[in-house]
């Protein structure tokens, strides 16, 4: 293994819960988006584009479709001799072993794996946000300002800051506080849970921390707060382009439905930044005599005979004569039967809709029909309803 | 299927495609909105388990190059895998292949260092979907020295021009051969698929090449039937084969693709075609635009009216803009208020504001790559 300056963890671990159904069998990375897309194609697609190609994903929950969809990492040619994409599950070491107790013990359990590449600098992601960003100009902020720990921020409209981890900062982006969601913000500046560490640095922090038994070994309650109390240089970088946390249903589908505006929000036919993929190797989609499609987005392998009104659909899709989609996420291999109605709704992969039932409603919440789920001919979804495959 | 290796031709006369084969071989155009023609002779080659291909490429090549590249996309790039076999000069050896035979003479090393009992050799210009274990299970069932894949009556008579029929008994072996007959009284038309032991091969090429003969058909397969010194099989399949060899059969082709059915038929979900992949986002459809009855590819704009048509990867039709009837190509651009009817664009083309490009029904006009108009 040669030297790499800069190593990417990803830290894909987490279940997602509050993606209800979409994450009961799979771990939330995995999640499709956009059409065509799984929510771990923009960090591993940003890293790519970024120059960074040794990237570490750190899977605890669910791991089988994630590590399946990741395989040698060929799509987002991180399939290399020197580098590429590793998949770090929890492992069990001599007598002892456990899963990974919070964001930073999964680093600290892979301190080995990034030593490999004897690295100056390590980048941490998470695989929940949909983004497009150039790590190389955090990186490049990183190095000029000497810093030990740069945060990248979002700055977010001061009546919601108090939803966020705020950073307080100097005139100089120079972080003097980190503050977990308070009543009264000081800042606008929100953590998006990027960071880059100065490797030393980090690893001292992170062996620090394991050792103390009572710490939740979380870079946001342990770590960022021990650096700073210690004196080092925290910096935060700005980052002003679209970013959206799609951790629960109601924002998975609005950001879904961002793609739908525009110009688009977050431009996805940019041939110098593509979001790379794996690709189902489908023939191209079908628009029947008598269909009628708006304000969509389509993928290769569906099959419209009826009306498709802003809405995505993912490839394979069938949408029978005389169905009505309208603002809604329909996901891999869904059928809409003939005559049936989806509205503000999350049809997920392989869901069946049969003849003439109705999913969702014109308000309220969002109506998710779960994986492989079978709504009968005829029946109703309310508004905010999951359908369970598995209870059905 | 580990005893079976792969050969594709790709050096066949493409005169009557025209414009459409000028910078490119027939195995290398774009089809059926995101493929290339050579896409479904490898994928069909891999579903069959076939690790080992070769690729004869002739002329124009760089485009085919550039396509399958290391063969990643239809896992054939292992330590087996894909072979691209470029033209070469030596002493004995112009470079330029008069014909099949002459192909497969200058690339015996290549046969000679493949370990696989069986060949399947295949043309570059017929579309299919096949399964070859059925056949060459035939093939060593009949203890054929030669197999060759037929089409018959109406399926051949509407997917293109055959120039190869033969008859065959009822135990399936071929009794007569007719080659570029106007009016053949066969009813087997080849498919221009051959599967054979690849030690058979080899001499017959080596044999053929020392007699000074250069047409593998004329001079190898309708000899020995003449001859019966060979014995020589038909195997009948019953699916999709399309020639591609005039804009016509190319056009009728993308057009058939409309139909469900037909397109159940060639892409089942068993058996997907493999191709580069562009990593375009989905079709944006925005609102106003109109379609019907068309095929679609990921990475296209429509804000016009688009009916009966193909558009392939990255196709822009703008406001007010109408497509009928057409196939456009990767990256085309039909700009507001344009309309063509019964046109094929080659990749990149632009028809201007306002441009109108209607053709006949019988005769649809080729637009070559990257022409403004």
């Amino acid at each position: 293994m040669s030297k790499k300056q800069c190593v990417a963890m990803l830290l894909a671990g987490g279940q997602g819960s509050r993606l209800g159904i979409l994450t009961k069998k799979v771990a939330k990375p995995a999640v499709p988006f956009g059409g065509k897309y799984r929510i771990i194609d923009f960090p591993l697609s940003n890293c790519t584009n970024s120059g960074i190609d040794v990237v570490g994903v750190l899977t605890q929950y669910r791991p089988l479709e994630l590590n399946a969809y990741i395989g040698s990492g060929s799509p987002w040619d991180l399939d290399l001799s020197n580098g590429g994409v590793y998949v770090l599950p929890p492992y069990q070491t001599g007598k002892t072993g456990e899963w990974y107790k919070g964001t930073a013990n999964a680093i600290y359990q892979n301190i080995p794996f990034i030593e490999q590449w004897d690295p100056e600098y390590v980048l941490v992601l998470s695989g929940d946000h949909i983004y497009k960003m150039d790590y190389n100009a955090m990186l490049r902020a990183h190095i000029e300002k000497g810093a030990d720990l740069t945060i990248a921020v979002r700055e977010v409209p001061w009546e919601d800051a108090s939803r966020f981890g705020l950073l307080n900062t100097d005139e100089n982006n120079r972080i003097t506080e980190f503050e977990e969601k308070p009543a009264h913000p000081k800042s606008n500046k929100a953590s998006m849970g990027v960071y880059i560490f100065t490797w030393d640095k980090m690893r001292k922090y992170l062996e620090l921390d394991e050792a103390k038994p009572d710490s939740q070994n979380d870079f946001g309650k342990n770590i960022i707060p021990e650096m700073l109390e210690a004196g080092e240089n925290l910096f935060t970088y700005t980052f002003d382009g679209y970013w959206k946390d799609v951790g629960t249903i109601e924002s998975l589908w609005e950001s879904n439905m961002d793609l739908l505006t525009l110009p688009m929000p977050i431009d996805l036919s940019d041939k110098r930044w593509r979001i790379f993929a794996r690709n189902p190797g489908m023939p191209p989609h079908y628009i029947a005599d008598g269909a009628k499609v708006d304000g969509s987005l389509i993928t290769e392998g569906c099959e419209v005979k009826g009306v498709v009104k802003h809405s995505v659909l993912f490839a394979g899709v069938t949408v029978e004569t005389g169905a009505e989609v309208t603002d809604a996420v329909v996901m891999p291999g869904a059928v809409i039967e003939r005559g049936a109605i989806v509205k503000r709704a999350i049809v997920a992969e392989n869901a069946h809709i049969a003849a003439g039932a109705v999913v969702g409603e014109d308000t309220g919440n969002i109506a998710v029909v779960g994986p492989g789920a079978k709504i009968a001919a005829g029946e109703k979804v309310a508004a905010g309803v999951q359908v369970d495959a598995d209870l059905q | 299927m580990k005893d079976v290796m792969g050969l594709i031709y790709t050096g066949e006369n493409d005169i009557h495609l025209g414009e459409l084969t000028s910078q490119r071989a027939v195995a290398a155009m774009p089809i059926a909105g995101r493929y290339r023609v050579i896409d479904f002779q490898l994928s069909s080659m891999v579903h069959t388990g076939i690790k080992n291909v070769g690729i004869i490429a002739q002329k124009n090549y760089s485009s085919l190059m550039d396509h399958v590249g290391s063969g990643r996309e239809w896992d054939l790039h292992g330590k087996q895998g894909m072979v691209i076999l470029p033209p070469y000069l030596t002493r004995d050896n112009m470079g330029v292949y008069s014909g099949l035979l002459d192909a497969l003479k200058s690339n015996t090393n290549f046969l000679q260092r493949s370990k696989q009992e069986y060949v399947v050799l295949t043309n570059s210009h017929t579309i299919y979907n096949v399964d070859f274990t059925d056949a060459i299970r035939s093939h060593v069932d009949h203890g054929a020295d030669i197999t060759l894949l037929y089409n018959k009556g109406e399926k051949a008579a509407s997917q293109g021009e055959h120039d190869i029929y033969f008859s065959v008994d009822e135990n399936s072996l071929i009794t007569g051969m007719e080659i570029g007959a106007v009016q053949p009284n066969c009813d087997c038309a080849a498919m221009k698929i051959y599967i054979v032991r690849r030690e058979l091969l080899r001499q017959l090429v080596e044999q053929g090449a020392a007699n000074g003969l250069h047409d593998f058909e004329r001079d190898i397969l309708q000899r020995a039937v003449n001859e019966g010194n060979l014995r020589l099989y038909g195997y009948e399949y019953k699916g999709i084969a399309w020639q591609i060899d005039s804009i016509q059969s190319y056009f009728n082709f993308n057009m058939a693709l409309l139909d469900s059915g037909f397109r159940r038929q060639l892409f089942p979900s068993e058996r997907p075609i493999y191709t580069k992949v562009r990593d375009d986002m989905p079709a944006r459809y925005v609102e106003e635009s109109e379609c019907s009855n068309s095929l679609i590819a990921n990475g296209c704009v429509i804000e016009g009216r688009v009916e009966n048509s193909i558009l392939f990867r990255g196709v822009h039709v703008a406001k007010g803009a109408v497509v009928k009837n057409s196939i456009v190509m990767q990256d085309a651009h039909i700009q507001e208020g344009a309309e063509i009817d019964h046109c094929i664009l080659d990749k990149q083309s632009v028809i201007r504001r306002n441009g109108r490009l209607i053709a006949p029904a019988a005769y649809p006009i080729v637009i070559a790559k990257n022409v403004v108009i």
